[in-house]
């Protein structure tokens, strides 16, 4: 079974029901899945192969989600690029993945130079590029709309298997350089039906899509819908609340997904509470700990939606763990329990479960768990042990079995909806000529979740200019990973064994 | 500074670090270019709010009153002069 077997089956139920929605376009599922098989006559006949790597650099949108699909269907690999990056990052990632074609958006290849780049490269949006006098699209360059008008030959579709990998998404690592999580079409399926039963989806829901497909949360908010026949509407930027309140009202979505700055905005700046929302049936939370306040906020307003705190990674396909809404109230700090297909254990260094109240790391087993990070067998060893995941987070159980996380064992800052590494952003600050030392740690932000801190020593009596330095990371770093604050000191707090005091850095600065 | 200058100051400073400023005309949408995304509004915010001394309601926060130069002057002037 493969997530395009998923998607034929509601093609199949539901041709006539709206599989996907923005702001400019509308597709049913009938027309969908027609779109999708002209991109993957197409990449069929320009001679891309079965595991061939495709990039996707394209917002979240209906164009989106028929390429992604199309992709899959051709038997090659998905690489969703994140479209807010840096081009120092996607020549890292293009490389190491090495990906044969690129579809991307004018606006992306034009502001990363990628025009001219040594592989095949399919523009979504010629036409506007053209109508904005863009120089970038040259010879060599193919249309959206020439992709997709190909005449479909099914028989020559590839049969695919669970066991082919469908896409590989990437994550902020701890060494600084992403890593790129290996998910298989069996992987996609297992969570996605797993998903689908504890969250009850059917052909009528619809779920208005905030969250970015390149992320592991977004794009199973796609595999789940895409599965159930239900309608997707793609709400591609989160930046006015307002409008998309006033959409998802008015469209009567059932299903709303937030991380928790998502819903901190909500909260804090946007007529969400003075709204009634009689169609949400449920709205879902993941991505990091929630504030207790905001939760209970979140659950004054929604008082008959049900809500599901959830908790997950990549490596994970997306979900590992649901606190069942009925729990939402007296168990509000818990992560729940595994979702249904997935086993998670609470474990000790040496690999035992650890008794209730005690701390040890997560550890999960199930079909959804990733193939490993793409070319890079070591790191996929340190967290593919014995048929388990580790995932880094620490946590306790209690007597009932459900789970509160801790901390995380690694220092990845949780900001909106990313993952990033302090470490690549120390990498790019270092160079800066002047500074001597530098440590990026997340601090606790009432919107953000986390908001960047950096703290910088300079060398010997140099003066540092801080704006010079911001602008230097706005032009080596993706612009959500450029610091928020930068304080300036004379030495880093280190413990004896030199490591930096991060903890103290954030409490002595940030939170005070 | 007119107040056109310091809000197109401000985008510049701040969202576009000084790059491709040549391009950003007082019509372009943020959004559509790419120049602002949902904490930047928030900046924005706080930005006028200071400076102006406004308090910009939730039900403000929309496209039509921050989505450009221009769309912020207008919705400025109505604060101002309300």
């Amino acid at each position: 079974m493969t997530l395009i077997d998923l998607f034929k089956s509601a093609v199949n139920r539901f041709p006539d029901n709206v599989a996907v929605k923005d702001r400019r376009h509308s597709l049913t599922y009938k027309e969908l899945q027609s779109l999708a098989d002209g991109l993957t006559a197409f990449l069929i006949g320009a001679g891309f192969a079965h595991g061939d790597r495709v990039g996707l650099l394209v917002d979240s949108s209906v164009q989106y989600v028929v390429a992604y699909l199309g992709i899959l269907q051709a038997g090659c690999i998905a690489i969703p690029l994140n479209t807010d990056n840096s081009r120092r990052n996607l020549d890292f990632v293009l490389q190491q993945c090495g990906v044969k074609c690129l579809i991307g958006q004018s606006r992306y290849l034009s502001r990363y130079q990628l025009w001219s780049m040594d592989i095949s490269i399919i523009c979504s949006d010629w036409s506007d590029a053209l109508k904005k006098g863009d120089k970038g699209p040259g010879r060599g360059v193919i249309r959206w709309e020439q992709a997709i008008e190909k005449i479909p030959d099914v028989d020559a579709f590839p049969d695919l298997s669970n066991a082919d990998l469908a896409c590989i998404l990437f994550t902020s690592g701890t060494t600084g350089e992403p890593k790129g999580v290996m998910l298989s079409h069996g992987n996609l399926v297992a969570n996605t039906r797993s998903i689908v039963s504890y969250l009850h989806l059917k052909e009528t829901d619809s779920i208005l899509a905030v969250l970015p497909f390149f992320y592991s949360y977004g794009s199973s908010l796609l595999h789940t819908h895409l599965a159930v026949g239900g309608t997707v509407h793609i709400e591609g930027q989160f930046v006015y609340p307002n409008k998309a309140l006033e959409r998802m009202a008015n469209e009567r979505i059932t299903g709303f997904a937030g991380v928790p700055s998502t819903f901190a905005l909500l909260l804090h700046r946007s007529n969400f509470n003075n709204m009634r929302w009689p169609y949400l049936r449920y709205v879902t939370q993941a991505g990091g700990a929630m504030a207790p306040s905001l939760a209970k906020r979140l659950g004054d307003v929604l008082l008959d939606a049900d809500i599901y705190i959830m908790y997950g990674q990549t490596e994970a396909t997306a979900r590992l763990s649901y606190l069942p809404p009925d729990r939402f109230v007296d168990k509000l700090d818990s992560i729940g329990k595994a979702i249904p297909g997935v086993e998670l254990r609470v474990v000790d260094e040496k690999g035992h479960q650890v008794s209730p109240g005690q701390i040890g790391e997560i550890i999960a087993r199930g079909e959804n768990i990733m193939q490993g990070y793409w070319g890079q067998p070591e790191e996929t060893a340190k967290v593919l042990r014995n048929g388990w995941l580790y995932t880094g987070d620490l946590a306790r159980v209690d007597e009932e079995g459900l789970i509160y996380i801790e901390s995380r064992k690694s220092d990845i800052i949780k900001s909106g909806a990313h993952r990033i590494s302090p470490k690549e952003i120390e990498e790019v600050m270092a160079a800066w000529p002047g500074v001597h030392e530098v440590a990026v740690t997340g601090c606790p932000d009432p919107i953000l979740g986390e908001a960047i801190w950096a703290f910088v020593v300079p060398e010997g009596n140099q003066i540092l200019e801080h704006k010079a330095i911001i602008r230097h990371c706005h032009n080596n770093l993706a612009s959500f990973k450029v610091p928020h604050e930068l304080v300036e000191l004379t030495e880093l707090p280190k413990t004896t064994s030199g490591k930096i005091k991060k903890t103290f850095l954030r409490n002595e600065y940030a939170i005070s | 500074m007119s107040v056109h200058d310091e809000i197109r100051q401000f985008i510049i400073d701040n969202f576009l670090m000084g790059q491709d400023s040549d391009s950003l005309k007082d019509d372009s949408s943020f959004l559509e270019e790419g120049v602002i995304d949902s904490t930047g509004v928030l900046e924005l915010v706080g930005f006028l709010e200071e400076n102006y001394e406004i308090k910009v309601e939730d039900e403000e926060l929309i496209p039509e009153n921050l989505d450009s130069i221009q769309n912020i002057c207008a919705y400025l002037e109505t604060k101002l002069s309300g």
